[in-house]
């Protein structure tokens, strides 16, 4: 078993203006999905990102301060999951919410590094 | 397994606490609060993915109450001024207006705003779907058939109209709180129709609108001094159409008219709360619109096949209510009617007080009877005709697919 980030990338909430009814939707099928990994016992933890940013630029460290709205996509979270390989996170990815909301779901492998 | 939200929580809260707050702050921060409710529900819906909190509604409840702090915060840095708060409000207030039946009272003051005459017709519909039931901007679009820039034109010429007017947060008395009624009546009348009518839009979202309309009826029907007559009938219309709302379409999604509803599927616990409604209506000596149409729907649900309902009952019915309300769609029904009993020369009168035109966007509807006026007669070369000059008009791909369905019958028996 490897482990595996799956980040979440794409509009904010809060630029989208979805309904409330929406919102309570959208929350119940988040929660079916955690619930779901951790029944399987393969949720290893994860966090949702609040939408602001700060960039940290270039030699001469340039700062700025971005808000969602300025940047089309941002990552919004992630999860960490336990599977064998890419085609079964990919299978654990299906279930993500906001595929409609053009959101995207990136699979990457944490880097095991040797003793 | 967590216990599972209410349906529509948030929807709900949405309206309470937009309500609320605007009884705290005024309507002058309509803006502010509407966006600050909507943060809330942002901030719920991502914090309760993995786990919900025990009492999810005092969670937001207490939610809402920090809101006003922020919003305090937010007033006095964005205007350099501290806010008036309407009326003095003091923190133990501010506790006492978050109590249910002050919630309920907050709730009625934004039916009553967004009913407010100054308000266009047109724009209060939106403004109360928006403010009272939570809706999105695009969801109102999808719920009235109209474009998400119509909506947010509706929405800002609103809120221009009661900052401009200076609109009073608060439910009118007397005299004018019986006026005022009448246009909360016929917004919450309209709400449900654009649910109950309308064959073009999704099921989910008919129903929703229907929901709430129903929702809202039943917050007038708990005050005293608002529990007229009308209301009652109003109410009762309301559960006797929704009772059948699942039945207008079948699993293929087809339309089905009165005569092909399986009436089992009819939802008896409504039928039975508006008989109940129905009931308290009709303690009156002077009956409204909505009595006569509560009466019609009753009538229908009577009838325990199509071909049993009373049609000399249901068209002295109209015949009262066209009197009351003088409209050609009535016209229209009463030949619909008459043709039903097999009564065609009295259908032919009603025909011919009527022209298409006088029925706008519905001539279809005119052109269609009179097809099924002409099948009757087994005159298919002229039902066809009509039926053609229907489907000219008709844009619903459902009604469509249902008139086609008849020309294809009458085509067979023309030839």
């Amino acid at each position: 078993m490897k482990e595996f980030m799956m980040i979440f990338i794409g509009a904010d909430y809060s630029d989208l203006g979805l309904s409330p009814e929406d919102l309570q939707n959208r929350m119940g099928k988040w929660f079916a999905w955690s619930e779901k990994m951790e029944k399987a016992g393969i949720l290893r933890g994860g966090n949702a990102l609040t939408p602001q940013i700060r960039r940290v630029v270039g030699e001469n460290r340039t700062t700025t301060d971005l808000t969602s709205a300025e940047v089309k996509e941002i990552v919004g979270g992630y999860y960490l999951v336990m599977a064998k390989d890419f085609d079964q996170v990919q299978e654990i990815a299906q279930d993500f919410p906001d595929y409609d909301l053009g959101g995207t779901v990136e699979i990457r492998e944490v880097m095991v590094f040797d003793r | 397994m967590e216990p599972k939200l209410i349906d529509h929580l948030f929807r709900h809260h949405s309206g309470k606490m937009v309500s609320v707050l605007t009884r705290i702050f005024g309507l002058v921060h309509l803006d502010i609060i509407e966006d600050a409710v909507q943060d809330t529900f942002i901030k719920a819906s991502i914090n309760w993915r993995n786990q919900q909190p025990q009492h999810p509604e005092a969670w937001l409840t207490t939610a809402a109450k920090n809101r006003v702090l922020d919003i305090f915060r937010k007033l006095k840095t964005e205007r350099n001024h501290l806010p008036k708060l309407s009326q003095g409000v003091d923190t133990i207030a501010i506790n006492e207006l978050f109590l249910d039946t002050e919630i309920e009272d907050a709730q009625l003051r934004m039916i009553f705003t967004a009913c407010h005459p100054k308000l266009d017709a047109r724009d209060r519909i939106s403004f109360a779907l928006k403010t009272v039931s939570g809706f999105s901007t695009k969801e109102i679009a999808s719920a009235l058939l109209l474009k998400d820039d119509t909506v947010k034109k509706r929405l800002s010429r609103a809120r221009k109209v009661i900052q401009k007017a200076d609109l009073q947060f608060k439910i009118p008395r007397g005299k004018m709180l019986r006026e005022r009624l009448e246009s909360v009546m016929e917004v919450l009348y309209l709400i449900f129709n654009e649910g109950f009518h309308s064959n073009t839009k999704a099921q989910l979202i008919r129903t929703e609108l229907c929901g709430e309309a129903m929702r809202l009826c039943q917050l007038l029907l708990k005050r005293n001094d608002m529990r007229l007559s009308e209301v009652y009938a109003l109410f009762a219309l309301m559960c006797f159409h929704s009772s059948r709302l699942d039945s207008k379409i079948n699993s293929n999604n087809e339309i089905l008219d009165l005569k092909h509803q399986d009436r089992s599927q009819w939802h008896f616990p409504l039928i039975e709360l508006g008989n109940s409604m129905m009931n308290k209506a009709i303690e009156t000596e002077t009956f409204s619109c909505y009595h006569y149409e509560a009466a019609i729907a009753a009538e229908h649900l009577k009838a325990s096949s199509f071909e049993t309902t009373s049609w000399d009952k249901i068209l002295k019915l109209y015949e009262a209510l066209h009197s009351l309300q003088p409209m050609p769609s009535h016209i229209l029904t009463m030949a619909v009617i008459c043709m039903q009993s097999n009564n065609y020369k009295q259908a032919n009168n009603y025909f011919n007080k009527l022209n298409a035109s006088d029925l706008g966007q519905r001539a279809y509807l005119y052109y269609a009877a009179k097809a099924d006026y002409y099948a009757s007669e087994h005159n298919f070369k002229a039902a066809l005709k009509h039926i053609d000059l229907a489907l000219e008009k008709v844009t619903n791909a459902l009604e469509k697919a249902y008139l086609d369905k008849k020309r294809a019958i009458w085509l067979s028996a023309n030839n």
